[in-house]
């Protein structure tokens, strides 16, 4: 899956780390497990709430304080949301824009 | 000493290389807390160790400034940045919510901090030090009596009448973060200096003071229209403005203290447990929201 984070990590595009994690048979960078638990907690709530078997490209905007806006695309389909976790990773807010 | 910020790992006094290197080191495993900290602390970008060196002393450089200053800055970086912490985001609009997991967790907070008083009481013998923490303990959980009710008591008042039962706001167990970052101020007071463990603790009032900017802070503590609107119930205007009010004087002399006392021989013990104090302190104001949403979906 891409996302606008083209350097670093998947969720925050840090380049510190060495952690990968496979997300929809893929392999993907992340600075740690944490960034990785957030990004396959938010790709699951996608799917949940989209019904898409699979996501072609997430964008995302903000930061742990702010929370972050996102777009995703499946095909000609895009759903907006923004979220929100804990410092830990947990889902604190999720919600569709 | 200088403290790695996140674990509270102590290298020699200035020895930024060791310090950048367990940091190094700490990246190279992926540990999220140390990954964390580089960050939103130093850069998101991997450096070498050479100038992830150069890039930790100037965090922890004075410029030619005290203490005080220093520590205001970073909290003001901290909290009530341009990036704030979540809470103080929470706090910009009214929640009733956020305010009841605001009274259930601050209690065992205010349990803490009494403790952590006392521990700086005990360790030291200057008069003003003692008598400062002495007053500090009667205003956060003892009072003068029905006229001037402690903060502990006003926040429990405020947790009353958003509809919470004075009972189970004293017999609650604290959230984990919460009870985290009990044990790490527990854990600075016992086994720390006292002069380390006043910064580590009054530090933290800063959150509310109300003279911020000139340091930088873009949000207040919270909003005031909070004070002057019709939704907030009376108790919680009280909390709010005793704590908005009392605590620009008390973390100011607070801070006064920590610079009189302060050396070029306990600086850098004192900045770090600063900063062990802050990333509990933002531990544990997450479990504020957390305790406010449990509270909205009925957990």
């Amino acid at each position: 899956m891409k996302t606008n984070n083209e350097e670093g990590c998947g969720l925050c595009n840090a380049t510190w780390g060495e952690y990968h994690r496979d997300i929809q048979g893929e392999d993907m960078f992340f600075c740690c497990n944490i960034c990785a638990d957030i990004f396959q907690n938010m790709v699951d709530e996608v799917k949940k709430r989209t019904g898409w078997n699979v996501i072609d490209r997430v964008e995302l905007h903000g930061n742990y304080s702010s929370g972050r806006e996102c777009t995703a695309y499946s095909g000609n389909n895009q759903f907006k949301y923004y979220f929100r976790t804990y410092g830990d990773g947990r889902m604190m807010k999720f919600e569709e824009r | 000493m200088v403290d790695c910020a996140v674990c509270g790992t102590r290298f020699s006094r200035g020895n930024y290389g060791e310090l950048a290197t367990h940091f190094l080191t700490s990246a190279g495993k992926s540990d999220a807390p140390h990954v964390s900290w580089l960050n939103r602390n130093i850069t998101r970008t991997r450096i070498d160790q050479e100038m992830l060196s150069g890039m930790l002393s100037e965090y922890y450089s004075m410029n030619g400034k005290g203490i005080k200053d220093w520590i205001i800055k970073n909290f003001v970086d901290h909290f009530r940045g341009p990036n704030p912490h979540p809470f103080i985001l929470a706090m910009q609009s009214y929640d009733e919510n956020v305010l009841r997991g605001y009274a259930i967790e601050h209690h065992h907070f205010l349990k803490q901090w009494i403790k952590s008083c006392s521990y700086v009481i005990a360790k030291t013998d200057f008069d003003d030090v003692q008598d400062y923490e002495l007053e500090n303990i009667m205003t956060e959980l003892h009072g003068y009596g029905k006229d001037e009710p402690s903060h502990h008591e006003l926040l429990i008042e405020m947790g009353e009448s958003l509809g919470l039962d004075r009972k189970s706001i004293l017999q609650s167990t604290p959230l984990p973060a919460t009870l985290r970052a009990v044990h790490t101020w527990n854990r600075i007071a016992s086994e720390r200096t006292w002069i380390e463990t006043m910064a580590a603790m009054h530090s933290l009032e800063l959150v509310a003071n109300r003279d911020l900017g000139r340091y930088g802070a873009k949000y207040p503590y919270f909003n005031p229209e909070i004070l002057s609107g019709g939704k907030a119930t009376a108790e919680v205007r009280a909390f709010l403005k005793e704590g908005y009010e009392a605590d620009v004087s008390h973390s100011y002399v607070a801070l006064d203290i920590i610079e009189k006392y302060c050396t070029p021989e306990n600086l850098e013990d004192v900045q770090g447990s600063y900063l062990l104090s802050a990333n509990a302190f933002s531990d544990y104001l997450e479990a504020r929201l957390e305790r406010g949403e449990m509270i909205e979906n009925k957990q």
